[in-house]
């Protein structure tokens, strides 16, 4: 099925493919059928009022939680069932709405952290100073160096990121999840909370890295979705609504409603 | 402060305080402090074993070593992983009764007995870690604590391998090859060396990429899952790592307390190793040294009555937990950064 999907299909290769995703928290449904296909290099936003399973989506989507029906493919693998830290290993990272970086840590052992996948010595590696954990060190330095320079936080290096600005905690998330190199990036609500200029450097940050990756948004700030996002999927009490270019999303009859809650009883 | 908090204990151990720079925030030794730190506790080992000449006093030091070794077994988890490992003192147990089992029931060497003890506990801490690591926070806790209950009733009832309530004694040659540790001073060199050995390699581990990935599963799992952190087998590998040490200190208390009785698996040996690390501080890898050093020297030196013991200690752990919840060095960290502040005003 592989090999014949590549030979017959000249399309832009798929990054992110979800098929009728269902998933049902006991008696609940939160997500209900939902399906989309993300290109490799889009920047892709989801959106819906609170509750309307964007987040168990967001979440099915990268790995975290496991859909009670429905396939997910990403980068050609289907991670239905593999272990989340698995996932994250194909190249795929995300930032969290809370809790997105590691608060006791200093910027700089953030960046480490987040590096853990490239690491290849051990501790006996360590102790002997072995020629791949200099290798490993060397490697790590020289993309800290490029992540610092790119989220703009060269100065706040030995800064514990628990003290830092709240802006600056998301652009440090960023950076945690671009110390892999992932070719997709998942951000939740990375505006949330922000002020209009740390949201204005963030949709910049975004600008700067998007090139050569593929970027899934979940927001409710519709200025990041417009400046961002080539397409953008709804969904509205777990049912996928329209996926179509911002402008025209944002002007669907379904989405107004939704947000404006015009028909709420 | 934080959303994926483990336990009051844990929480009140990290210091949360923006004013009070973490120690974990400020960069790590580097490899000459280290070098000029080891060759200081040499130094200060070889005065010691030498100059003081009571064998009491030696012999209570090279227990305190023993001990701070269970103590920094105790500080993989919890300053390593964030749990509280109530029941670490199964792997305690382990190596007391591996000496005691080994020697007095199956006539093996002391070596030989505290090798078997470590290879069990090991296996041990790979068997209970798979049961019990799925479960965080007081919930874990909890059931290591049930786990050394059911340790301490099978040592007390397999009477033929344990010698029961009476427990085990009358160790033949208590000896490290040619090194007799009934004699004080050999049995504090080889506790002080053995302890440092250890020291130096938390020093590695810590900076090795799985010191980073525990550091990064105790602050924040669900992003240390997120960056390819397997959380489950780091916290499987931090547990089997823990384990040894633990039964290292267990058997080298044998030659001090010469009987190994199931009060060894005592939740209350637990509580004595997590004041240490309380005491000395978590996140410093000599913290739980500096805690020991303090637990057994001070008592001794103002003849407590062990209850009143409990009364002074328990009020320093609540003080230091209010004043200085990294532990005793972090006083010491602020009081040089006040000395600086105010040189330059």
């Amino acid at each position: 099925m592989h090999s014949r999907a590549l030979s017959v299909s000249p399309a832009p290769a798929v990054a992110v493919r979800a098929t009728d995703i269902v998933k049902r928290y006991g008696g609940v449904t939160a997500l209900n059928g939902v399906s989309l296909t993300v290109t490799e290099g889009e920047v892709f936003g989801i959106i819906g009022p609170n509750g309307a399973g964007k987040s168990t989506l967001f979440d099915i989507l990268c790995g975290i939680t496991k859909p009670t029906s429905g396939a997910i493919e990403v980068l050609g693998r289907d991670v239905g069932h593999m272990a989340p830290h698995a996932v994250a290993r194909t190249g795929v990272a995300r930032t969290f709405q809370r809790t997105a970086v590691f608060a006791d840590a200093t910027v700089f052992e953030n960046l480490r952290y987040g590096r853990h996948a490239s690491f290849r010595h051990g501790v006996l590696g360590r102790i002997v100073g072995s020629s791949s954990c200099r290798a490993d060190e060397q490697a790590f330095q020289e993309r800290a160096r490029e992540v610092l320079a790119l989220t703009g936080l060269d100065g706040d290096r030995d800064r514990r990121a628990g003290v830092l600005a709240y802006g600056v905690q998301r652009r440090l998330a960023v950076g945690v999840a671009l110390m892999a190199d992932p070719k997709i990036l998942f951000l939740d609500e990375p505006a949330a909370g922000m002020n209009g200029r740390e949201t204005a450097d963030f949709i910049a940050l975004i600008r700067a890295v998007a090139p050569g990756r593929t970027i899934l948004i979940v927001e409710h700030d519709m200025a990041v979705i417009r400046e961002l996002c080539g397409r953008a999927l709804v969904v509205v009490d777990g049912r996928p609504v329209v996926i179509d270019e911002p402008q025209h999303v944002l002007r669907h009859p379904e989405v107004i409603t939704a947000y404006l809650g015009a028909d709420d009883e | 402060m934080q959303p994926s908090s483990t336990s009051a204990a844990v929480l009140a151990a990290e210091p949360a305080r923006d004013g009070v720079p973490a120690p974990a925030m400020r960069p790590g030794p580097t490899s000459l402090s280290i070098w000029l730190l080891l060759g200081a506790a040499i130094a200060a080992i070889a005065a010691f074993g030498f100059a003081v000449s009571d064998p009491f006093i030696v012999t209570l030091a090279g227990y305190t070593c023993a001990f701070a070794l269970f103590a920094l077994s105790i500080n993989i988890m919890l300053g390593g992983i964030g749990e509280v490992p109530l029941g670490q003192c199964v792997f305690f147990g382990i190596g007391a009764y591996g000496v005691g089992i080994g020697m007095v029931k199956l006539g093996l060497p002391f070596e030989l007995s505290v090798a078997a003890a470590l290879v069990i506990s090991v296996a041990a801490a790979a068997a209970l870690g798979a049961l019990t690591l799925r479960l965080t926070g007081a919930y874990f806790s909890i059931v290591s604590w049930g786990l050394s209950g059911v340790a301490m009733v099978a040592a007390t009832n397999l009477e033929s391998l344990t010698g029961g309530p009476l427990g085990l004694f009358g160790f033949s040659a208590l000896s490290v090859g040619p090194v007799l540790l009934t004699d004080p001073q050999s049995y504090f060199f080889v506790t002080a060396s053995l302890l440092v050995a250890a020291v130096l390699f938390l020093v590695a581990v810590r900076r090795s990429p799985f010191g980073a990935a525990m550091e990064s599963v105790r602050q924040n799992r669900h992003l240390a899952q997120s960056v390819g952190v397997d959380v489950t087998r780091v916290r499987l590998k931090a547990f089997m790592l823990s384990a040894p040490l633990a039964a290292l200190g267990g058997a080298l208390c044998v030659p001090y307390t010469q009987i190994v009785t199931p009060e060894v698996f005592s939740v209350a040996n637990t509580v004595d190793g997590l004041l240490m690390v309380l005491l000395g501080g978590s996140q410093l890898i000599v913290g739980p040294v500096i805690g020991a050093v303090i637990f057994s020297i001070i008592p001794h030196f103002l003849e407590l009555d062990p209850n009143v013991r409990i009364l002074i200690f328990s009020s320093a752990i609540i003080a230091i937990m209010m004043f200085a919840p990294g532990g005793l060095h972090q006083l010491a960290v602020a009081l040089r950064q006040r000395l600086r502040r105010d040189g330059h005003a």
